[in-house]
């Protein structure tokens, strides 16, 4: 039984040379339990696959099914509904909001989708927070942290609601070695501990030694998958 | 952007042109009609005095005149006119008065009502008049033309209807033909109004030495209208308004550039690393900026002539000139341009420097959200208050650019201030006048037509069903006479009963009048603006009639924007050598109008019966109701700056919101990513937006007090000065706030709009 279906999926951008096609009939399987890497050249789609994977772009062709959702069929309203609690989503630059704590970033999604009763949102924060190392931080604002240090918040900020699916775009790109380590470290075991998802893009080659299988793009099309040794 | 600074130059450029335009009609068409330099009231005038002025050197010209007070009734009711008689109608050295249809000079038998009471006299050319005066019956004569006379003020304005006819139109109506007014010009006006008055006098003394009485002397400011002063005041005190107006529109000019370069950082950092030096980057982004203020001045420009020719015909109609044949002034247009072209180059100047001369890999990186500024006080509040994490989100983003935040809050700030003041100032006005009428205890005034016994007055007035009380006062003309011989201009000294019930004014210093008060004389707080040496306890010596007089100063009391001075009707007695009233006041038992026009219509009635006419009537309602109206609507005028303000405001504020938008592009992608639905957004930019004018409001509450002060003193120039409270107009406040939560909702809802636009995965990407 997969978690995440991709059929056929195809996904072109018009560009001032004509339409330029960043993913060409994709056929996906990724079953629950999976930490996937997702590598390739510049511009060879992966940050397309994941952001079709998160529900925020469509693909033109094709069916992409998460869970049981079939996400080619969901307006903008059930999309931002389903993706509140569906999708934590990990981006390169953090992304936290700089007017808020770092608790206050990790209880965001938490008010957006009312998963967690209000009174047991900040524990439940905090929790995250201490399960990422990072609970002293929490009433710090994003601008008195360390790249490590955000990186970790955005990551507790992403399993607010837990949901099953974890998504990351190039995690570690704006990481010393010593920090992109900790969060491979920290991802790996999200997968094992908690049976969640990850699908990952990016340029580390140490990340694909945690990864259970690494999918190769080029140009757009799936030309490698490869089952990790240790899976 | 654009758009708004279109319509601050807009504003500023309206007022401007009306200023050039108001300037040319009046100092051209004011100084083309030669008015005269001086107006004596006389007594027995004849040839051989007149040969005595007419030689005397200082003099360029002399026109003596029949002026009599009456009351015209044509197609509406009774109105107090002032009916003018010469002998030569098209004199071109003095008063020239511009015919402006029918019959000119008035055939006898016939008068030509002056254009700016036409309507208030309800006339029609060729169609008949009728004309009382004194105890005499109605008589009938004919209207027959239209001519313009503008040296007076508008009768629409003072209530007066100007008709101008032949001496023996005048005698047929018994009226009577001999001149009681001699209007003169002197050669040279260079030394203001003291050397006319000098010349006045001199010209005096050699009428008395003529035999001819002189009661009083008119002396206007050398080549000035007699309301230049206060249009003058209005239009400066608009101006400054234009100013900040303008002031407004750069500081969002400013807003808008340092948002736009701050996305145009990785373009300015590309074209550095391609060799581009900072200087030249900048020349492109002021030539940008000049040529949106081309634009805007293209937009602005015939739309301020627009407003600017219309407001300037309402001006002069206020006036009493015709504006019409009088353009824009090109050094007005010229500065306009200049002004638009310059103002957007000097706002951006700074962020311009700053974005320029930022190293290049600075501006090249892009790292997503950027960490910026916030207000913790402002984080506390909102935490203490309980505030949710999404508004508290909201709140945060108010703060985070301070600057851009300051600039937009100033604006918004300022133009609610203006509001509110006016709003201030409009219940001071309001209130004022209120006080005033509260002081006057009757509700009518009758002007007899001819000087009665006050004893006999009140018996026949007290006995007519509605009458509750009645005071008999004596009206005369006055004026101060000064150590070297020379008079004032003229005001009405009013003889009242002392103590008087039914008027009762504020005492600003001083005291008011006592029972026995021989030679106590109090001033209103106008005639003692114009004469600030007259304090209580001052001796002034007055010319009443032409029986000069010393009179003790016992206090200054506020009656409004009327020259005015009070003293025991006895003590004028004693100057007149008789016991006499001219005016009756009256208290009605009703208090509807129509209650009280039948009171009064009954009062003239049994007067009338008991030989005593009454030439004119005035009801004090009726009076409140326009002097409110003209006040007002000066308030209003000054008011007309803060909706300009505020339209500025409104957009700056939308630009603001855009602005946040834009430059948060990927901050709301980020949201989205969460899982923020497209209502969340809208939400936390509706509220944001809200925090902005929500501190705008609070702001612009202290800031109403010195602005609404500054009206306020702009007002007292220009009319006469009101206590304005110190504290803000909260009704006025409240209103403001809620146009302004309107305007930012919908402000918002459009940022908003663009932003949800944009896909997420759009949002997200980097360059």
């Amino acid at each position: 039984m997969s978690l995440i279906t991709m059929r056929g999926v195809t996904k072109s951008y018009p560009g001032a040379g004509g339409a330029f096609n960043a993913l060409t009939a994709v056929d996906l399987d990724i079953a629950p339990g999976e930490f996937v890497a997702v590598v390739g050249p510049s511009g060879s789609g992966k940050s397309t696959l994941l952001n079709l994977l998160a529900g925020i772009d469509r693909a033109a062709q094709g069916e992409v099914r998460v869970g049981e959702c079939l996400l080619g069929a969901m307006n903008e309203r059930e999309l931002a509904a389903w993706r509140g609690l569906g999708v934590g989503i990990v981006f390169q630059f953090f992304q936290l909001l700089p007017t808020l704590t770092a608790i206050e970033n990790v209880m965001l999604p938490m008010d957006f989708c009312g998963r967690w009763p209000a009174r047991e949102r900040p524990d439940r924060a905090l929790a995250l927070l201490a399960q990422l190392g990072v609970s002293d931080q929490a009433d710090k604002f994003p601008a008195a942290m360390s790249g490590g240090q955000l990186q970790r918040v955005a990551v507790a900020r992403a399993m607010a609601n837990a949901p099953p699916l974890l998504l990351a775009d190039e995690p570690t790109g704006n990481l010393d070695t010593r920090n992109a380590q900790a969060l491979l470290d920290i991802l790996a075991d999200l997968v094992q501990d908690e049976g969640i998802t990850v699908v990952m893009v990016t340029h580390e080659r140490t990340a694909l030694h945690r990864a259970t299988r690494t999918i190769t793009l080029v140009d757009g099309r799936v030309v490698n998958q490869m089952q990790a040794a240790h899976a | 952007m654009v758009l708004a600074m279109a319509t601050g130059l807009a504003g500023a450029g309206a007022i401007l042109d009306t200023w050039a335009v108001v300037g040319r009609a009046t100092v051209e068409g004011y100084r083309a009609s030669l008015p005269a330099s001086a107006t004596l009231a006389v007594r027995g005038l004849d040839e051989p005095a007149l040969a005595r002025v007419r030689a005397m050197p200082e003099i360029a010209a002399v026109r003596p005149r029949r002026a009599v007070m009456a009351a015209v009734q044509s197609q509406g009711p009774w109105r107090n006119a002032l009916l003018v008689a010469l002998d030569d109608f098209d004199a071109r050295e003095l008063g020239r008065l511009q015919p402006e249809g029918g019959a000119w000079p008035p055939p006898d038998g016939t008068m030509a009502i002056e254009r700016s009471s036409l309507e208030f006299a309800a006339a029609t050319v060729g169609e008949p008049i009728a004309v009382k005066a004194g105890s005499a019956e109605p008589r009938s004569t004919r209207v027959s033309g239209i001519v313009r006379d503008v040296s007076l003020a508008p009768g629409w304005m003072e209530h007066v209807v100007y008709a101008y006819a032949t001496r023996a139109t005048l005698a047929q109506l018994g009226l009577g033909g001999y001149f009681n007014e001699l209007q003169l010009r002197v050669r040279d006006e260079g030394g203001g109004r003291d050397a006319v008055r000098r010349i006045a006098a001199k010209v005096r003394d050699e009428l008395e030495r003529a035999g001819v009485r002189v009661t009083s002397i008119d002396v206007p400011v050398p080549g000035r209208h007699v309301h230049a002063g206060q249009i003058d005041s209005l239009l400066a005190t608009q101006g400054a308004f234009g100013i900040l107006a303008l002031g407004a529109c750069a500081l969002l000019v400013v807003n808008l550039f340092t948002t736009m370069l701050a996305g145009e950082a990785r373009h300015i950092g590309i074209m550095k690393v391609l060799g581009a030096q900072p200087a030249q980057v900048a020349r492109m982004f002021l030539a940008m900026a000049a040529s949106l203020g081309l634009a805007a001045s293209l937009i602005a420009l015939p739309l301020a002539a627009w407003i600017g020719l219309r407001y300037a015909a309402l001006k002069a109609e206020l006036l009493n000139f015709p504006a019409d044949g009088f353009g824009i002034p090109l050094w007005a247009l010229a500065a306009q341009l200049a002004v638009g072209v310059m103002l957007p180059m000097a706002a951006v100047a700074w962020p311009v420097r700053r974005a320029c001369r930022a190293p290049a890999g600075e501006s090249m990186r892009d790292i997503g959200i950027v960490a910026s500024g916030q207000s913790f006080t402002a984080r506390r509040i909102g935490k203490a208050a309980g505030l949710t994490r999404p508004l508290l989100l909201s709140l945060g983003n108010a703060f985070r650019r301070r600057e851009r935040m300051v600039l937009t809050l100033l604006a918004l700030a300022v133009g609610g201030a203006v509001l509110v003041g006016a709003a201030n100032l409009r219940g001071a006005v309001r209130a004022s006048v209120g006080n005033l009428f509260e002081a006057q205890r009757f509700d009518v005034s009758l002007r007899l037509a001819d000087p009665a016994i006050p004893a006999g007055l009140e018996a026949a007035a007290g006995a007519v069903e509605g009458v509750v009380a009645v005071e008999s006062w004596r009206g005369a003309r006055a004026s101060v006479v000064t150590a070297d011989g020379a008079s004032s201009d003229a005001f009405t000294v009013i003889g009242l009963p002392a103590p008087s019930r039914l008027m009762q004014p504020a005492v600003v210093a001083g005291r008011w009048l006592h029972a026995g008060d021989d030679g106590a004389l109090v001033l209103g707080l106008s005639l003692a603006r114009e004469n600030p040496a007259l304090l209580p306890g001052a001796t002034v010596i007055l010319a009443i009639d032409g029986v000069q007089r010393s009179w003790t100063i016992a206090g200054i009391v506020d009656n409004g924007p009327q020259p005015l001075a009070y003293v025991t009707r006895a003590a004028l007695d004693a100057v007149r050598g008789d016991a006499l009233a001219t005016t009756l006041v009256a208290k009605l038992a009703a208090s509807s109008p129509g209650g009280q026009l039948d009171t009064v219509l009954r009062l003239r009635a049994a007067l009338g019966d008991a030989g005593m006419p009454v030439a004119g009537s005035q009801l004090q309602g009726e009076n409140r109701r326009v002097v409110e109206d003209h006040l007002v609507m000066v308030v209003d005028f000054l008011a007309v700056m803060g909706w300009v303000m505020i339209a500025i405001g409104g957009m700056g504020l939308a630009s603001t919101m855009g602005m946040a938008v834009l430059e948060r592009r990927r901050e709301i992608g980020v949201l989205r990513a969460i899982g923020a639905s497209n209502r969340a957004i809208m939400f936390l930019l509706q509220a944001e937006g809200l925090v902005i004018t929500l501190l705008a409001w609070l702001a612009c509450l202290p800031l109403s007090i010195p602005i609404g002060a500054l009206m306020a003193e702009a007002f007292g120039r220009i009319m006469f000065p009101v206590p304005v409270p110190f504290a803000p107009d909260m009704a006025a406040a409240l209103r403001w706030l809620a146009i302004m939560m309107a305007v930012s909702l919908a402000a918002c809802a459009w940022a908003a709009r663009q932003a949800l636009r944009v896909t997420t995965a759009r949002a997200l990407a980097y360059e």
